[in-house]
């Protein structure tokens, strides 16, 4: 049995071990894309790549086979370097949205694609429940927002956008127009008390998330009536007042405390409420400004002073956000303002540092030209853009068709693997720079449309996993690389489809499919 | 399924092919009889149906699946893979630009826009509209110090230029030249009755003095001496390495004085002959008088009839030239007719083989033992200190005795005849000359590893090379040098040959066995070392052709006798292709330690035209430019690498200060970004990206951090890697960074020193001009209006750099100014 020691850990493993497999045991975790157990290592992806210190060199420890007394360097500076040199020169070859450019655009970061699925399969709970994991105040923000996701939408420059907007709405009018409304399950008391000053936008979505961390929350209005600008900034017209009342009513009844009428004016009243509670958070809008002085907090240009990644102010457990800090801003970064700092002051109750949830990282297509629209374009449905029947035919049978062939413009930007990506997951890990060896030049293209299995070879690595199980069976066409070096893809002999390829094995060859390179077509049958 | 675009810009096209092709398919079950039908036929099968069909129709490789054990995704894969394979009919006749280092800086790029213009290819396109020419350019057709060189279909020409393009493509209509070779090669040489009393006429024949115009003169020197009865054999002989002086011819008289003729046009060959042989028989003495008589009568007054002067090489440039070299795998070079066993023999052909089966056969009889005979064989090679010619200079020994030492039924042997670095050829010179010598070198090795079974594999640009080995394994076995029972001993040894198909990377040991086992040439992480576990898995020696040609020698005069030529480390000979801005290109063979001052200065003359000695590449896309200030580096594996070089596989270009520097980096990345087989992301994405870069350099629109970017990179590739392609792919960058970063930044302010990279320079006509109209004349895209008396003007938008006008310019009134 050779010993092999890797960062100094030592461990006796079998003749015809791997330095991954040493690894495996030792618990380091290396990180792989084009290896699979039970298959040859085709030595491709070189992000396993380690340190042999004896020699200095790097080596795939993927398919090394472990002599001994070999000294391994796996978590070096070195080594994740050469890693992360190996995973930005794959993305400079990858053609893709990791996540749509909509999820870019919304300040709530909704996952607007998943909403859209949801709904074109008429699952309103669903669809609900994907909204408000980022947004409270749906049904509100539905008729005033400004929209910033539609602008960013891809298909608005091919014909329109998706009515995101409208589609919200609609999921939102549905919920709160049913027997039994969407309520969030809320975490057991957590035992910590937050103060909220100001019942607006902010405010309120800040109470309906702290709310399901457990942690008690006393909604502080200086006014009669909750909500803040909403009330009085729209026109009643665009915002029904029922519709207003109808979804704070929603956050009030996960058990927050109110308290109307209740202005927070003084040094005294400040610091009571600072004394009697674990928190303090500050969402009184742009009228904050003027209280600065009797809380003796700094102020910046356009409102009260905070850290900008973690909305707190120089007094730890007083947070501040919204249009307190921002001064005048959309409803929609009001919104999602309150949920940030929810998230900010939750770690902070629990004892974590305090850090403002991290830009998730992405690959980005960035423009598309016009063929690869028509590539977008043909996985969509191509029905024009509509406006949805009024609220009050919403029982009618074509408003369902609607929603689903209105949803189903959807370009599916993002990538179906999103989250399950490895070369997405170990990008973040390694704090590889998309960019670094300039923007994107390979086009955008998905083959296989009308069968079930799409390939996209933009987002192929070439790892030869889907290669090598479709070789397993003898009754499917088989794949192959076609070409060689820097235009290397993965083809089928013949001008076969990639169903006709893979055969049976075609969700084994999927599964391995280390990027979102191989998906069976969300849209067939 | 949408496949077509796709499928079209990778060169195949299904949907073409099935259409296009009304193929018979009935050749396609005699390629497959012939070939096998095991996985291992498939890249032979391709080649017989593409060398039939001149492309692969669909039709034909599906037929190939049905018939054989080749599955569907194999033949895609295969065939996609190596250049040589075509998916789209091609014209009649195909016009192959050679790209290789020394034609790339005479000119190539200028040579392949002429013939696309001469053929009015619009871009993208690589057959002219009646599908007579297509045009595909080569990584190098080894015809170094003919450069700037086109192949077309099997005829070769040097020495081009952008005016003489038009001529050669017409001129083409001719009979091609390399079929005439290849009867030259299996005719029976004309000898005459009595071998010991005559003379001898030789003629160079390798595929560079083919293309030089030797094979006339040949068949002119057989017709001369058959009319008029000379008393000389008339014989081929291999690349005599003096390629500046082609076509070359020596006449050796029965007592054995010899002369030397440089140059040789067909018209001097009667005078040659008269001059040193008598006509036999009164007739024909009488025709030759007559006919000399009525030469003197009609003209030639101008002095050609005057006598040709033979060379000496004793004194002069051919002893200059040759001087310092020393001869060993080219041993017997320009004396020996290639494909002569029995001349091979006279030459102490196969005494080492010899020497090598007896103390084998004595093992059966208890003196010694055969186990004894293979160690034996391996000491002598260590004593010689031989390491590996093809490159990295591992010792030949240690491999030699890792195989031997591993125990198993079967171990093979292979030459690795793919030589690929452009710039290099003098291991397709060896194939060609000395085929014996490489058979011999290959039974030796087998012999000391224990391997009955070998392959030559020889990369499919070298037809003659393919040709001679074949013949002369066919010769060795007729003779019981290879077969069953060598020699009458009960050893057997079967060496066959397999031609590669257009992959530089199959210079690579893992991917040349991958290649021979029917796969794509991709390489696979070592160890284990194919010593251990190679061809089919087997324990498999590996070496190089020149690396071979040498074993015969050092086992006829012993290692120490080696050992005695050469530095601490690097013992020997070695051969190096000698081209690029020299005066005296050629084949050289020099002791290691003799320095790259003297093989530029001594050897080659000097940089011509006079212009200044700048730096020579050594070692191809994995090697470096050594600056002419470190020219007194000695040619030793250590030594070049301190420099930033490496030895290679022997091409030495020289580059002068019309060279740039940026240009040449460039130009290597390409190469090998162009021939990485694509399988891990350092290669198949960083060279990428180190291209792009460069070609942002040579455009003038990189920025300060792009250097930055490119340095970092050339690290991470060569480090990060899988195998040496990769690894050493940095190196012409890196090293040019070193010695001539001042070009690069040059650049980056928008100015090519050199007056090379077309982006950055401009054509200028000063007031020397005449207003002769030349140049408006002769520019191909009528960039230069004509205005007969009167200063020229290049318009500068039109102007491709072409640099015709400052070449036919007579006043040398064009220069090239800074854009």
């Amino acid at each position: 049995m050779p010993t092999i020691s890797i960062d100094d850990q030592t461990i006796d493993v079998p003749e015809d071990s791997t330095v991954l497999d040493a690894a495996n045991r030792l618990g380091i975790e290396i990180p792989t894309l084009c290896f699979l157990k039970g298959y040859l290592p085709s030595t491709s992806c070189q992000v396993c790549l380690v340190r042999e210190r004896e020699s200095g060199k790097l080596m795939p420890s993927c398919a090394t086979k472990v002599t001994d007394g070999m000294q391994i360097d796996s978590e070096t500076p070195e080594v994740h370097a050469a890693r992360r040199t190996a995973l930005e020169l794959l993305l400079s070859d990858h053609v893709g949205d990791c996540l749509a450019p909509c999820f870019f655009a919304c300040p709530a970061h909704m996952d607007i694609p998943l909403m859209l699925r949801q709904l074109s399969k008429e699952n309103l709970h669903g669809a609900i429940e994907t909204i408000k994991k980022d947004i409270a105040i749906p049904a509100i923000l539905g008729r005033i927002c400004t929209k910033p996701c539609e602008k960013g939408c891809r298909r608005s420059s091919a014909d329109d956008p998706v009515s995101v907007c409208e589609l919200k709405r609609y999921a939102a009018d549905q919920d709160l127009d049913a027997e039994q409304v969407y309520a969030p399950e809320c975490a057991a008391d957590s035992g910590k008390r937050v103060a909220i000053i100001g019942a607006g936008p902010t405010g309120l979505s800040a109470a309906y998330y702290l709310r399901q961390r457990g942690h008690a929350c006393r909604l502080i209005e200086a006014t009669k009536q909750l909500g803040g600008r909403l009330r009085h900034e729209p026109d009643p017209e665009s915002l029904p007042r029922e519709t207003l009342d109808a979804e704070i009513q929603q956050i009030v009844r996960l058990d927050v405390d109110v308290q109307t009428e209740t202005p927070v004016d003084s040094r005294e009243a400040f610091e009571n409420l600072a004394e009697s509670h674990d928190v303090v958070l500050i969402a009184a809008g742009a009228d904050a400004m003027n209280l600065a002085d009797e809380w003796s907090l700094k102020t910046s240009r356009r409102g009260l002073e905070i850290a900008r990644e973690t909305y707190q102010t120089e007094r730890a457990n007083v947070f501040a956000a919204g249009s307190a800090v921002r001064g005048k801003c959309l409803f929609v970064r009001s919104a999602a303002d309150g949920k940030e700092v929810a998230q900010c002051i939750d770690q902070y109750l629990s004892g974590k540092s305090v850090a403002a949830p991290a830009k998730p990282f992405t690959s980005r297509l960035g423009r598309v030209a016009t063929d690869e629209m028509k590539q977008f374009l043909a996985g969509a449905v191509s029905v024009p853009v509509q406006i949805l029947t009024k609220q009050e035919e919403y029982s009618s049978d074509q408003v369902s068709d609607q929603v689903s062939d209105q949803s189903n413009r959807c370009l599916s930007c993002g990538c179906v693997a999103h989250g399950n990506c490895r070369l997405e997951n170990y990008s973040a890990r390694y704090g590889a720079d998309p960019n670094r060896f300039g923007s994107r030049q390979g086009n955008y293209e998905v083959l296989g449309r009308g069968g079930n299995v799409l390939f996209e070879p933009g987002k192929c690595i070439k790892c030869e996993l889907c290669i090598q199980i479709a070789a397993e069976s003898r009754e499917s066409l088989g794949l192959s690389f076609v070409g060689r070096g820097f235009d290397v893809r993965v083809g089928v002999p013949f001008g076969g489809s990639y169903d006709e390829a893979m055969g049976e094995l075609a969700e084994k060859c999927i599964a391995a499919c280390p990027t979102g390179a191989l998906y069976f077509d969300p849209k067939a049958e | 399924m949408n496949e077509t675009t796709s499928e079209s810009r990778n060169g195949t096209c299904d949907d073409l092919a099935s259409t296009q092709c009304d193929v018979d398919l009935a050749f396609v079950e005699s390629a497959v009889t012939q070939n096998g039908r095991g996985v291992e036929a498939v890249i032979p099968i391709l080649q017989a149906i593409q060398t039939e069909y001149r492309y692969l129709p669909d039709a034909a490789l599906r037929r190939v699946c049905e018939l054989t054990q080749i599955a569907p995704s194999t033949i895609k894969g295969v065939s996609t893979f190596y250049t040589q394979f075509r998916h789209r009919p091609m014209g009649k006749h195909a016009i192959q630009v050679c790209r290789g280092t020394a034609c790339h800086v005479k000119g190539a790029d200028l040579i392949e826009e002429a013939i696309a213009l001469h053929l009015g290819l619009k871009p993208g396109e690589d057959t002219d509209g009646r599908g007579q020419f297509t045009i595909e350019p080569v990584a190098c057709l080894g015809c170094c110090t003919l450069a700037p060189v086109v192949q077309i279909d099997e005829a070769t020409y040097g020495r081009l230029t952008p005016q003489s393009v038009p001529a050669t493509v017409r001129g083409f209509a001719r009979q091609s030249a390399e079929q005439k070779t290849a009867r030259r090669d299996l005719r029976n040489r004309n000898r005459s009755a009595n071998a010991v009393s005559v003379g001898e006429i030789r003629v160079g024949l390798g595929s560079c003095c083919v293309a030089q115009g030797s094979g006339h003169v040949f068949d002119k020197v057989q017709d001369v001496v058959s009319s008029i009865g000379a008393a000389a054999d008339v014989k081929r002989v291999g690349c005599v390495g003096m390629c500046h002086q082609t076509p070359l011819l020596e006449t050796v008289q029965s007592d054995g004085t010899s002369r030397l003729y440089c140059h040789v046009q067909a018209e001097q060959v009667e005078q040659i002959v008269l001059q040193n042989f008598q006509p036999s028989g009164l007739g024909a003495r009488m025709r030759t008088s007559w006919s000399k008589w009525v030469a003197g009568l009609y003209g030639r007054e101008n002095g050609a009839d005057a006598l040709v002067e033979a060379v000496s090489p004793q004194e002069g440039p051919v002893c200059e030239f040759l001087g310092p070299q020393k001869r060993i795998a080219t041993e017997s070079c320009g004396d020996i007719d290639p494909l002569d066993l029995d001349e091979y023999r006279r030459h102490d052909g196969f005494v080492a083989l010899k020497q090598c089966l007896n103390d084998l056969s004595r093992g059966a009889t208890g003196e010694t033992t055969g186990e004894i005979t293979g160690e034996a064989i391996i000491d002598e090679i260590e004593k010689s200190g031989l390491r590996g010619r093809g490159g990295a200079g591992f010792p030949s020994a240690i491999k030699w005795r890792t195989v031997r030492g591993v125990t198993a039924e079967t171990k093979y042997v292979i030459c690795n005849g793919d030589e690929g670095d452009p710039g290099a050829f003098m291991d397709r010179m060896i194939l060609e000359s000395f085929p014996y010598r490489v058979i011999e070198g290959m039974a030796i090795a087998a012999i000391a590893a224990g391997a009955h079974q070998g392959y030559f594999y020889i990369r499919a640009e070298y037809p003659l090379a393919v040709q001679r080995i074949r013949h002369a394994i066919a010769e060795c076995e007729a003779a019981g040098l290879l077969g069953d029972s060598i020699l009458g001993t009960d050893y057997s040894l079967h060496f066959s040959v397999k031609e590669g198909a257009g992959a530089f990377i199959c210079g690579e040991e893992t991917a040349l066995i991958h290649s021979i086992e029917g796969g794509r040439g991709t390489p696979r992480l070592r160890p284990p070392f194919p010593a251990e576990s190679g061809l089919w898995e087997k324990p498999t020696l590996i070496n190089n052709v020149e690396t071979l040609s040498l074993v015969p020698w050092i086992l006829r005069h012993g290692g120490d006798a080696f050992a005695k030529f050469g530095t601490e480390t690097s013992k020997g000979t070695k051969v190096f292709a000698l081209a690029g801005k020299i005066q005296r290109g050629g084949l050289i063979e020099v002791p290691m330690g003799v320095t790259i001052r003297q093989i530029v200065d001594q050897i080659g003359g000097g940089v011509p035209n006079g212009r200044r000695f700048k730096a020579v590449q050594i070692g191809g896309p994995s090697g470096g430019c050594v600056p002419a200030s470190l020219a007194d580096t000695p040619v030793d594996y250590e030594a070049l690498r301190d420099v930033g070089a490496i030895m290679g596989s022997g091409g030495m270009v020289v580059l002068d200060d019309s060279d740039c520097m940026v240009d040449i980096a460039r130009y290597f990345l390409r190469f090998t970004q162009d021939q990485s087989c694509g399988k891990c992301t350092y290669c198949r994405v960083g060279t990428k990206r180190m291209l792009e870069i460069l070609e942002r350099i040579c455009k003038g629109q990189a920025k300060k951090k792009d250097l930055v970017l490119l340095e970092e990179l050339c690290h991470s590739v060569s480090s990060g890697s899988l195998c040496g392609l990769g690894k050493t792919a940095p190196n012409p960058v890196l090293s040019t960074l070193q010695y001539f970063r001042d070009e690069y930044e040059a650049h980056i302010n928008g100015h090519c020193p050199a007056g090379k990279c077309k982006d950055l320079i401009a054509y200028h006509i000063n007031d020397s001009c005449i207003g002769c109209t030349l140049c408006a004349q002769h520019c191909p895209v009528d960039a230069i209006p004509a205005v007969p008396y009167s200063q020229h003007v290049v318009d500068v938008d039109r102007c491709t750099a072409c640099d015709t006008c400052r070449v036919v310019c007579p006043e040398n009134a064009v220069e090239v100014v800074r854009r």
